[in-house]
């Protein structure tokens, strides 16, 4: 962990990567302490303020309604982060426990959860969770739910194709023939194995997440305003280009930031990590 | 250059359209560029909105039209007209040709208001007084009214006079012994008499239009050649466009900046007053507001100042005028100019005083739609508003179609919703029955399911009155009655404010003399000018 950590401040790249997911996971953690405006998150209203551009007193200037927009792309680092943890928390578990089983028991479980997982991989991510947006109500928890069900299928298909190049390693039939029941072999013997690859996936897909909560909000299905969220900030301001730039300048940064410091840590890791195997 | 490029590029759009091959030989044709919001609904029978309005009064005509600058009908299609009993006689003019080259006639009219009822869509609710319409000659026609009808001269302006010779050459199959009524025909082409044909049509995306040659009143020289009626652009592609003289009129729907934005480029503003109002509608039936001191309460609190400050455009230019009670100033009834509605919190604490309920035993609901994003801007203000009275609010944003759906019944209309509306024949009965008469409850204009008999008495009178002033005064009554109980808070006058470049002058849409007080109407192309 500490070795890993050294390799990726020695490359420039993945170290300016650290940087930009530490801006963002500090900033959105420290929210309350940063903002000038902490109150602006919700829904209040100084029109004597409204649409004014970046100044002393407000550094990205402010929204239609007069509140602070840096204020409010902090708060909405904060949704976006915790939606993403969420999605992971619920879809790594998933996925990981459907390829397992399809991978190490094989036969007609593999047939009916592979299949399963490739009518939801055939599917493009963004229509799906649209569909899905589109018959809930959109909130910020159907907005999880509705990337959840994108997301789990690619942990399905990773860990199973790791699980099938692993179930004929030695330690495996080993721990077989010591009469290791299945769910010890899977879960303690094969999937330690599996958790490099996960973990530089989950690194890279915490941007995508927030990616395509964005694209959702953008949309108009994702959390709905007074909440910050970046997608519907870009959105709203997208109208008044090119006159009142600040409204969609800064929100997009914002989302290129958190997206670009994942990738590239993400990419570092799977680098360090596929060293190591 | 930029002009002449962007003249030359349309008259190329315009000949492929056409499949002609010369285009140079066009460049030297004016070209009008609008927008409006999808869809443009082409058929006379379904037309409703802002961008149906504007096809309907340049491709088809009508009996009358309003009087520029000032109240009442001129002759327009009809010569003259006579009230006989309940029934209304109108003369044609013998002059008029269809752009098929059908001589106009009473028989159009009969069928044009036949297809109408029969169709049921769209404005047809204007017509529902008529029992049957009678061709006396080919030059005279004869409408019999159920009832004694002030309101149905000016109706007339939103019946489009349809080509039945052409359609009855264009019917498709129906269930109906005519047909489809030419439904099929009349969704992609027009068969009107109006100054312009249409050439192209798609109701999403755009309609194109030529200036009739034989139009029986003359289309200007300096009235544009060609007309292209896009759909659907987005706010910032219209501001772009306009400043780099690609685009001439924007549609009204554009937030207050852009408008502003569009002005800073060098671009003008055209309005259009066009007895309408914003509307901020109470429920009367859900606590606390079935109390009328509650909701007098809130009609004071609210802050008409702050709420002209966010419609502002520029100065002397914003998308409303200020509020002096239920009815818009200028129409029958409406109260004196100067007498503005002004925020009184020590009369909103009074009221409070004797309403029954207790605040801070409720949570209000706001609704926004979706649609209008500067409902929200409104929302936030009413919170902070009401707040100071301590009223907690909720506010929710609800799509247009979910809010049709709610108002419909009196448990599920919000406690407060947010509309425009407008009388869509300029009469203060097409603004005012269907809003607040309790047998027009329950709908997108009426979620205060308001139910007050001296409300519906008025309503109903000035309905049958037929003297102008006899009309006034009940209206001027009625005016009183709704500010006393408070169903509504009437925010401010409507004006439809429009972004244009500076290569069209459109007297209708600028001058208040030569205005139409009715919505769309300012939009006829053949009073507009092309100025390059």
């Amino acid at each position: 962990m500490k070795r890993t950590l050294v390799i990726l401040l020695r490359n420039p790249l993945s170290a300016f990567g650290v940087l930009l997911v530490a801006t963002v996971v500090l900033s959105a953690l420290l929210a309350d302490v940063i903002v000038p405006f902490p109150e602006h998150r919700g829904a209040v209203v100084d029109f004597a303020n409204f649409n004014q551009p970046p100044s002393a007193q407000h550094p990205m200037g402010t929204d239609l309604v007069g509140r602070d927009l840096f204020s409010r792309i902090v708060y909405a680092y904060r949704i976006s982060l915790l939606l993403g943890v969420v999605v992971l928390a619920i879809a790594v578990p998933i996925g990981v426990t459907v390829g397992l089983v399809a991978g190490y028991l094989g036969g007609r479980v593999e047939y009916v959860l592979m299949r399963l997982t490739d009518v939801f991989l055939s599917i493009p991510p963004l229509v799906l969770a649209m569909s899905i947006m589109g018959v809930l109500e959109p909130t910020l928890i159907n907005g999880m739910l509705a990337v959840t069900a994108m997301w789990w299928p690619w942990y399905a298909r990773l860990v199973y194709n790791l699980t099938r190049a692993e179930r004929e390693e030695g330690y495996v039939l080993a721990a077989e023939v010591l009469g290791a029941g299945r769910v010890w072999v899977m879960f303690r013997e094969i999937l330690p194995n599996c958790v490099p690859s996960i973990v530089t996936k989950m690194t890279l897909d915490l941007g995508f997440v927030i990616l395509i909560a964005s694209s959702l909000s953008f949309l108009g299905l994702g959390v709905q305003p007074p909440t910050p969220d970046l997608g519907s900030m870009v959105a709203d301001g997208a109208t008044y280009l090119p006159d009142s730039w600040w409204l969609t300048v800064f929100p997009g940064l914002a989302i290129l930031l958190a997206v670009f410091g994942f990738n590239l840590v993400g990419d570092a890791l799977r680098e360090i990590l596929g060293a190591d195997q | 250059m930029t002009t002449l490029h962007g003249s030359l590029r349309a008259a190329l759009f315009c000949a492929t359209a056409l499949g002609v091959t010369a285009p140079l030989a066009a460049s030297a044709e004016s070209v009008l560029r609008l927008d409006e919001v999808p869809v443009g609904q082409l058929d006379p029978g379904k037309a409703s909105d802002y961008a149906d309005s504007i096809l309907m009064f340049n491709a088809y005509d009508t009996l009358v039209l309003p009087v520029q600058g000032g109240p009442g009908m001129a002759p327009h299609l009809a010569r003259a007209w006579e009230a006989d009993g309940d029934s209304w006689i109108f003369h044609l003019r013998d002059d008029v040709t269809f752009h098929s080259g059908n001589p106009m006639t009473a028989h159009d009219v009969v069928f044009s208001l036949e297809r109408m009822q029969a169709l049921g869509q769209g404005l047809s609710y204007l017509f529902g007084v008529v029992d049957s319409a009678e061709a006396i000659d080919d030059h005279t026609v004869r409408f019999n009214l159920s009832e004694a009808n002030s309101p149905f001269v000016s109706a007339l302006v939103r019946l489009p006079i349809i080509d039945r010779a052409l359609v009855m050459e264009n019917l498709a199959d129906g269930d109906d012994e005519m047909g489809d009524w030419g439904e099929a025909f009349l969704a992609a082409n027009a068969a009107g008499t109006g100054a312009y044909t249409v050439s192209a049509h798609n109701p999403q995306e755009e309609t194109m239009f030529l200036r009739n040659e034989d139009y029986f009143l003359g289309v200007p020289d300096a009235a544009p050649d060609r007309v292209r009626l896009r759909y659907g652009l987005e706010a910032a592609t219209v501001r772009t466009l306009i400043a780099t003289n690609e685009h001439d009129i924007s549609s009204q729907w554009l937030p207050p900046e852009v408008l502003r934005a569009i002005g800073n480029a060098g671009g003008q503003f055209l309005t259009e007053t066009s007895a309408g109002a914003f509307y901020v509608k109470m429920n009367t039936t859900k606590a606390p507001l079935d109390d009328v001191n509650c909701r007098r309460a809130l009609s004071a609190a609210f802050d008409y100042g702050a709420i002209m400050q966010i419609i502002a455009i520029d100065e002397g230019v914003a998308q409303g005028t200020p509020s002096t009670g239920a009815i818009p100033v200028g129409m029958l009834g409406a109260n004196d100019p100067d007498a503005i509605l002004e925020r009184d919190m020590d009369a909103a604490r009074a009221h409070l005083a004797e309403c029954a309920h207790d605040p801070a035993d409720f949570t209000l609901e706001i609704a926004w739609t979706a649609e209008v994003p500067v409902q929200e801007r409104f929302s936030l203000m009413m919170q902070s508003n009401f707040a100071e009275l301590g009223f907690n609010t909720e506010i929710r944003r609800v799509p247009w179609a979910v809010f049709t759906d709610l108002a419909t019944s009196a448990e599920t209309a919000p406690h407060i919703s947010q509309i425009f509306a407008n009388a869509v024949t300029g009469d203060p009965d097409t603004l005012l029955y269907g809003q607040f008469h309790s047998s027009a409850a329950g709908t997108w204009q009426s979620p205060e399911h308001l139910a007050d008999d001296e409300v519906d008495r008025l309503l109903d009178e000035a309905r049958r009155a037929e003297a102008e002033d006899e009309r006034a005064a009940l209206y001027a009554q009625l005016n009183d009655r709704l500010m006393e109980i408070a169903p509504t808070i009437f925010a401010f006058d409507r004006v439809s404010v429009f972004g244009a470049s500076n290569r069209v002058a459109a007297p209708a849409l600028s001058d208040p003399d030569a205005a139409f007080g009715l919505d769309g109407m300012g939009f006829s192309f053949r009073l507009m000018d092309m100025t390059d």
